[in-house]
């Protein structure tokens, strides 16, 4: 059976396409985002293990190991069913610091950039055999259907087309850290296609080539020597090195990795991966001894990698041949775009931009995309060319046992990434130095010269496929032992420290308050300016600042340090971690003599993050401290924690409502920085050597509220930092009560007194007026008449005195209701009574107010306050003069000006203006107890009320913008009052 | 915390052991899909630990 090229091209490039559209339409967004991002996509994707090798070299693995071949599968299972441990870890680490590749962990844990340097290198001795193993299978394959072209121009051709594919896959984006959804969509899409092609071929070869199960347990029973006789019993060695081997790919195999880590859209579906991946192997495993044997039992006479081809070739059948080539292609493309960039992503980062990044004026993402799409390419291309001079001659399995063991070599470093937090640099390097070497010289060498025929002139170990696995764990026990040895015997920088806690799954890293040279984050803009130009540096800032919910202006020092860290981080995604270290140690440096300290409120948010982690003792001590922050969470006093530079570091659920200002907005800042009036009161406090103030008296929302502060200094001791603690009591509440009952005491002795003196005089005023009554009837005298008219005139004049001493003394009794009431008709009523009288017809009574407004109060009362100021403006007003009420609102209270063009008041008699029996007019014309009652009903009404005379010239000027008053007017009376307006709040319930 | 050191041994020991196991498992007495059967059973014990563990569970 043949196939034409046209035919074989139209599989390949039709696949392909499929396999882009299906990508394209993800990033379009035309597939529902729960769909893309559902745990079976991830794991799905994960199938990109199943490379080629699955495929087609498994089938060779079985023929040659039996049942061992199952070791390819299951040593990634473990990995996989240990992913709590193993692999969480790593995504954590790798999303926190916006890593993207083996190298990229390597050099920002070891803190090395030659260690990145390296890993890049050595991956390349992982990934030349791994693309190569690719490109042969589907070469192979292809040459197997159609012999008309050599293997070396199918593998180009394949090369070619797969740098087009890899580019469009994954060199579209800028920055590595935008993840590719429509790569993995597709990467599950394919997993999906592979395992449906190879379960046919399984279902084929069980039922149409064996008449099923028991047929095939019949044959195998018949056929057991000839089988055995086929393999070579696995030993433990060489299963031991596979099960290692397949285990540590999990993670070090860098199309692994970036599949597991990068490209990873969900955390959470890491858990259902745990099972999800090992489930999918063994449906991919399951079909791989049937094809065996039925592969055998056909005498098929192509090699058993390419039984899987054989069958359909051997039944005549067309569809079962090209389903069989499409889903070795599917297997092999997977692996060669996701390790293409992978590695490409490594150059970029440790080898490309340490030595060149262009100037600032160069757009810098469009030269990031092409030199990585140049790579891609270069990449491909090196595959070939290893292809051409050593690949296209060795079997399937022993590249991938040669890629495979160079990737072990990572996994010492990985190690110590989790789980030796005092593992170092030096000691990485020359376990991975020298474990490669091992490799090369035990491994590589010996094979191709065995392989190949090649003459080293060097003496060489003997190594064939009997006794690879010796020189496999030669190799890995040498990089170990000397990873541990130069380790111990060698120390770490402190940075490399840091690095390490923050890496290490059982210490965590205690991050310093060092403040920054940079004040705010438009110097941060300035400052990377300079390596990156103003594009990029203002873009980045603003996405780190978006990133960590900060607002795009900030000038905390918590927050700048936060920001600097988040910018190293997402610098780290977009150039690799040593060149982002670089930038950003250089261009966003530290105060260099600020004293070290902890940031106790970002280990403490730390340490809640482990808190699920936490177990025996260290949970016992977690709870407790849960416990205690809880206290001081929900203590009914607001507590504000300093450090001992006066950076808040905590601010409780109580000082949150006191204040109104949230923990977010002023944790990590100087306390001079929280809203007014709380900066200037706390700041002044705290500068103060008092260490208690009593009833500091503040405006807040219109409305005076008094507050008890004290404060408490923790001196630094045993290595735990300094601070200061501060309370705030609220004594608002206190004071009002206080305050009322003083002046309800003192009005009431002023009422019991006027009680008295009203009681006492009226009894004998009654009399008096009696016989002034009595004299108009006794005599027709006319001066006497007069003189009892005189007589009773004067008594009326004393009832009333003593009249109003009687409502001012029943005064205190009254309640106060608190209702919305409209200000304007309560001025609109006292004024239209106020007309009533005779008394100051030719007065003009103009009242600006809006007739929206609403205070809180009692409407009859307000009347009462309204008439008496009204009525002593208009008894100090001259002739058709005006009295103007205007007034303003806010959000909290409204405002009223009576303003008259009367005689004023002497300066002198203000501060009495208030007192009782205090009058500024003439004997007998007021009893002085207006203004006492006005200033008692405001002060019932929460609110506030002040006499300026003359007039304050912005009250004037406010009022000639409306009115033609004369601007020379400089006399007159303004009665401010200030009572709480009506919020919506309140007008809710009372419409309800 | 300590839990992972415990289940790094457990994989040691595991590793150490597993041609034995693997011998056992893979006795050729049985039929051939035995060791598949006893690997799909392997992950559905693994699955039902799983939804023992709690959500945000180490």
């Amino acid at each position: 059976m043949s196939f034409s090229l046209i035919q074989l091209s139209f599989v390949v490039f039709g696949y392909l396409f499929f396999l882009f559209a299906a990508a394209y339409i993800v990033e379009q967004g035309w597939i529902p985002k729960r769909w893309v991002h559902h745990p079976a996509v991830y794991v799905l994707s994960l199938g990109v293990y199943a490379s080629a090798w699955a495929f087609y070299g498994s089938v060779s693995m079985a023929d040659q190991y039996g049942y061992g071949f199952l070791a390819y599968y299951m040593g990634i299972s473990g990995a996989f069913i240990l992913s709590p441990i193993l692999l969480k870890p790593i995504l954590h680490i790798t999303r926190t610091y916006q890593l993207s590749s083996l190298a990229d962990l390597f050099a920002f844990r070891y803190r090395s950039r030659l260690a990145g340097v390296m890993v890049t290198l050595f991956t390349l001795a992982v990934a030349l055999p791994l693309l190569t193993l690719q490109i042969a299978a589907v070469a192979e394959s292809m040459y197997l259907l159609n012999a008309d072209l050599p293997t070396t121009t199918l593998a180009f051709g394949f090369c070619i087309t797969m740098v087009i594919f890899a580019i469009l896959f994954g060199a579209r984006h800028v920055s590595p850290r935008e993840k590719h959804e429509g790569l993995v969509f597709a990467l599950a899409f394919e997993s999906l296609f592979k395992l449906i092609a190879i379960t046919i071929l399984g279902i084929t070869a069980l039922f149409f080539v064996f008449d099923g199960s028991g047929d095939m347990e019949s044959w195998l029973a018949t056929n057991q020597e000839q089988l055995i006789s086929r393999h070579t019993n696995l030993q433990e060695g060489p299963w031991r090195t596979l099960l290692l081997v397949f285990f540590a790919a999990a993670v070090v195999a860098p199309h692994m990795f970036h599949v597991t880590f990068t490209e990873n859209i969900n955390p959470k579906a890491l858990r259902p991966a745990s099972w999800g991946l090992p489930l999918f192997l063994l449906l991919m495993s399951l079909s791989v001894p049937p094809i065996l044997w039925a592969g055998v039992y056909l005498e098929l006479e192509v090699p058993p990698e390419f039984y899987a081809l054989g069958i359909g070739m051997a039944l005549e059948s067309e569809l079962l041949v090209i389903m069989a080539f499409a889903g070795g292609l599917a297997a092999a493309s997977g692996v060669i775009i996701v390790t293409t960039l992978a590695t490409a992503a490594m150059f970029l980062n440790h080898i490309v931009l340490p030595s060149y990044k262009p100037g600032p004026k160069q757009d810098f993402y469009q030269w990031l995309l092409w030199v990585r799409r140049f790579l891609i390419g270069a990449i491909l291309l090196g595959a070939y060319v290893f292809y051409r001079l050593i690949g296209a001659d060795l079997e399937i399995t022993l590249l991938g046992i040669l890629a495979f063991v160079a990737a072990m070599q990572f996994l010492p470093g990985v190690l110590g990434v989790l789980y030796w937090p005092t593992a170092n640099r030096w000691g990485l390097i020359t376990g991975l130095s020298i474990g490669i070497i091992v490799w090369l010289y035990t491994l590589l060498l010996p094979l191709s010269q065995l392989t190949l025929g090649w003459d080293y002139s060097i003496p060489l170990p003997a190594t064939d496929m009997d006794n690879w696995h010796i020189a496999a764990m030669g190799s890995f026990a040498v990089n170990l032992g000397l990873f541990v040895i130069v380790s111990l015997t060698t120390t770490q920088k402190d940075s490399e420290k840091t690095a390490a806690e923050a890496c290490s799954v059982d210490t965590m890293s205690r991050p310093s308050r060092k403040p920054l040279i940079a004040s705010n984050s438009n110097d941060v803009i300035v400052s990377l300016s300079k390596p990156l130009g103003r594009y990029v540096a203002e873009r980045e800032v603003h996405q780190a600042l978006a990133d960590l919910n900060l607002p795009s202006y900030e000038d905390r020092p918590y927050a700048l340090r936060r920001l600097r860290t988040r910018l190293e981080a997402n610098l780290s995604g977009l150039m690799g971690p040593t060149v982002a270290h670089d930038i950003i140690t250089r261009n966003l440096p530290f105060q260099a003599n600020a004293e070290l300290s902890e940031d106790i409120y970002q280990i403490e948010q730390r340490i809640e993050g482990f808190h699920d982690r936490l177990s025996g003792l260290a949970g016992e001590l977690d709870n407790l401290r849960r416990y205690h922050r809880q206290t001081l969470e929900r203590l009914p006093i607001g507590v504000c924690s300093l450090s001992d530079d006066g950076e808040v570091l905590m601010w409780n659920t109580a000082m949150e409502e006191l204040t109104a200002i949230t923990p977010g907005d002023v944790t990590g800042s100087r306390l001079t920085a929280a809203a007014e009036p709380w900066g200037s009161m706390l700041n002044d406090f705290l500068l103060d050597n008092a260490t208690h103030q009593h009833k500091k008296r503040i405006e807040q929302q219109g409305r005076p509220h008094w507050y008890n502060l004290h404060k408490s200094i923790i001196k630094a001791s045993g290595g735990q930092p300094g601070g200061i603690v501060i309370l705030v009591e609220d004594q608002t509440e206190t004071q009002m009560l206080e305050e009322e009952l003083m002046h309800s005491e003192r009005l009431a002795s002023i009422g019991r007194l006027a009680a008295g003196v009203a009681h006492e005089i009226g009894n004998p005023i009654t009399g008096i007026d009696c016989l002034a009554q009595s004299m108009r009837y006794e005599t027709d005298n006319p001066e006497i008449l007069e003189m009892a008219d005189q007589i009773q005139e004067q008594t009326k004049r004393v009832t009333r005195i003593v009249q109003s001493l009687m409502n001012f003394s029943h005064s205190g009794h009254q309640t106060t209701e608190h209702l919305p009431v409209n200000i304007t008709t309560c001025i609109d009523e006292a004024i239209g009574l106020l007309r009533l009288s005779s008394q100051g017809r030719d007065i003009e009574y103009v009242n600006d107010c809006d007739s929206q407004w609403q205070v809180v109060g009692d409407s009859q009362r307000l009347v009462q306050v309204f008439i008496n100021l009204l009525g002593n403006a208009r008894d100090a007003s001259p002739d058709f003069s005006t009295i103007r009420i205007t007034g303003s609102v806010d959000p909290y209270q409204a405002t009223v000006h009576v303003v008259d063009q009367g005689s004023g008041i002497p300066e002198d008699k203000l501060d009495h203006i208030f007192d009782p029996f205090f009058t500024t007019k003439e004997v007998g014309k007021g009893t002085g107890l207006g203004l006492a009652l006005v200033y008692s009903i405001i002060e019932e009404h929460y609110g506030h009320i002040s006499i300026e005379s003359p007039v304050p010239a912005h009250i004037l000027e406010d009022q000639q913008q409306d009115t033609s008053l004369p601007s020379n007017e400089s006399v007159g009376t303004c009665v401010t009052l200030r009572l709480p307006k009506v919020q919506d709040k309140l007008l809710e319930d009372k419409s309800e | 915390m300590y839990d992972y050191r415990v289940a790094l041994l457990l994989v040691v020991g595991l590793y150490i052991f597993s041609p034995v196991i693997i011998d056992w498992w893979l006795a050729p007495n049985g039929a051939w899909y035995h060791p598949f059967a006893f690997w799909f059973l392997l992950i559905a014990v693994y699955i039902w630990v799983e939804s023992k563990r709690g959500p945000d569970e180490f």
